[in-house]
């Protein structure tokens, strides 16, 4: 797997010998782009950072992973955590910064005591100032998206903020910071260093109702029959779910997934991590389970989300119980556009996309619900 | 612009979540009078810090059980008959999520998703994951904390 490919301290190395801004305009013409899920291009960021005027500057490697059935950075930070570091120390050169920070969620405590050995001993061969803390999350989804991780850093509620300002201009403490996903970070590493490396491959997390769940390679544009064959389901599959916030779909063998082709179910690929459910479910089942996430872990912050998340789910669970009719999916889609319109952050703007996608693609399923009145 | 809000302790700048996590393992939750402390010694008002600490589904401000466990309740366990073990783990301990048993053994949690996808069904015990869950390993693995409980007793 390219994702596995080991820097040694040479990225960093040649990093130093192209300068800041000969490592910026490397990451640029490589194309490498945000993996959280946004798909931010990196060197982008990484130059904004650099250029704006400030006596301090940090970096951030977001190990918030929350979005459920992704599990692609604790593969990563199991299996290839020090080229992880050096990403880190690459970015941290690039535009200046001193002081780092890695946001590893709380629910990844278990990783956390070899990760702080590893980060020791990767500072102390490469004879660094640069400092890197572990900060220790508490469970709130909401602190993987770039402001609220802000906010929890500062030690505040992780609530997410208005933006602008943008944290690359305007972060911690005021002050320039980048933030970047624990795999765009090691994929920094490995693009500065090796000449082959493919921005085209990017990491599927598989999970679900298949024999072979877990972190596989494919490049995008792979066809939904290869991912599936590596899958191994039981049973026939029925829909894919990627993750929480990028909608369900039917599945569709012939389908090569792209970020194109996924917008055209009114899907999007987040950080490619793809939920089977096979024949055995029923669509709304899914749809509430997603609905009674986006309820828990709503920051509260801004109305449409707090409010709009409760309400969707109450919907789902009428119908769920078969107290539900045809008239409630009007409502449902209504309110999924209202909140996703006006909401203040990616969790807000996303969390209706389960409800619109499974009432386009699976109008069936909620059927089933009306007619067991 | 936010005001730096760093807090200082031995001349190390020191990130308020981290000195939080501290202190729970340190007296097992964040009580009234580990909160004051912590605010006098930082300068941060105690509303605020209660604030802060409330946001956070993993920071406790009551006593918890010997055992805290959080079931995983992401759509890959669920898929995966994540919901028979909530519902098994709710009649065998005889409390809601996030109650803690008489006994003061168990606390249970739901959580949104612990990234152990691949091993559905799964949850966190004292923060490790258990994975691969069935009703029998999990009758199994309470039995055992029990069994253990009472040996420690005598």
């Amino acid at each position: 797997m390219q994702i596995l490919r080991k820097t040694n301290l040479k990225a960093l190395a040649k990093a130093h010998a192209l300068g800041q801004e000969g490592v910026i305009a490397l990451i640029e013409r490589k194309g490498l782009e945000g993996r959280g899920g946004a798909a931010f291009p990196t060197g982008k960021k990484w130059r904004t950072c650099h250029d704006t005027q400030a006596d301090e500057r940090f970096v951030v490697c977001n190990a918030d992973e929350g979005e459920p059935g992704t599990f692609k950075d604790k593969f990563i930070i199991l299996n290839n955590p020090k080229t992880m570091i050096e990403g880190i120390l690459i970015a941290a050169y690039a535009i200046g910064a001193k002081r780092c920070f890695i946001y590893l969620r709380g629910e990844y405590e278990f990783l956390r005591p070899k990760l702080q050995r590893q980060v020791k001993s990767m500072l102390k061969r490469a004879k660094t100032d640069v400092t890197i803390e572990i900060v220790r999350g508490a469970g709130a989804y909401i602190c993987g998206e770039s402001t609220a991780l802000l906010q929890s850093l500062q030690g505040n509620r992780g609530t997410a903020m208005s933006k602008p300002p943008n944290p690359t201009r305007n972060g911690l403490w005021g002050k320039p910071t980048m933030i970047n996903n624990v795999e765009t970070l090691t994929c920094a590493a490995q693009a500065v260093l090796f000449d082959n490396w493919k921005p085209e491959v990017r990491l599927f997390s598989l999970s679900g109702n298949i024999q072979n769940p877990g972190v596989y390679e494919f490049p995008i544009g792979v066809k939904m029959s290869k991912v599936i064959k590596a899958a191994n389901p039981k049973r026939k599959l029925k829909a894919v779910s990627f993750g929480c916030f990028g909608g369900i779909m039917p599945v569709d063998e012939n389908m090569a997934i792209t970020p194109e082709t996924l917008m055209m179910e009114k899907c999007h690929h987040g950080a490619y991590s793809i939920i089977f459910a096979d024949e055995t479910n029923n669509v709304v089942d899914l749809s509430l389970s997603i609905a009674k996430f986006y309820t828990y872990e709503s920051c509260g912050k801004c109305t449409p989300c707090r409010e709009g998340t409760v309400r969707m789910l109450n919907l789902l669970r009428k119908i769920h119980s078969g107290e539900g009719s045809r008239e409630d999916l009007p409502i449902l889609c209504e309110l999924a556009n209202h909140i996703q319109e006006t909401a203040l952050c990616g969790l807000g703007q996303t969390c209706g996309n389960h409800v619109l996608t499974s009432i386009l693609h699976f109008p069936q399923d909620y059927e089933a619900y009306f007619s067991k009145k | 612009m936010s005001e730096r809000t760093n807090l200082m302790e031995g001349g190390k700048d020191e990130i308020l979540l981290n000195v939080l996590h501290r202190a729970q393992e340190k007296h097992g939750y964040l009580s009234e009078s580990v909160l004051k402390k912590i605010s006098s010694k930082y300068s941060i008002p105690i509303a605020k810090l209660y604030g802060v600490v409330k946001f956070y589904t993993m920071f406790h401000t009551e006593p918890q059980g010997k055992n805290i466990i959080e079931i995983c309740g992401s759509p890959s366990c669920v898929l995966n008959n994540g919901i028979s073990l909530e519902q098994f783990l709710k009649s065998e301990l005889k409390i809601k999520i996030g109650e803690t048993t008489q006994d003061k053994l168990f606390s249970l949690y739901k959580t949104s998703c612990i990234g152990c996808c691949d091993e559905a069904p799964a949850m966190l015990l004292n923060r490790k994951p258990c994975t691969r869950l069935t009703i029998d390993s999990l009758k199994a693995t309470i039995e055992n904390l029990r069994k253990e409980a009472g040996e420690k007793k005598e």
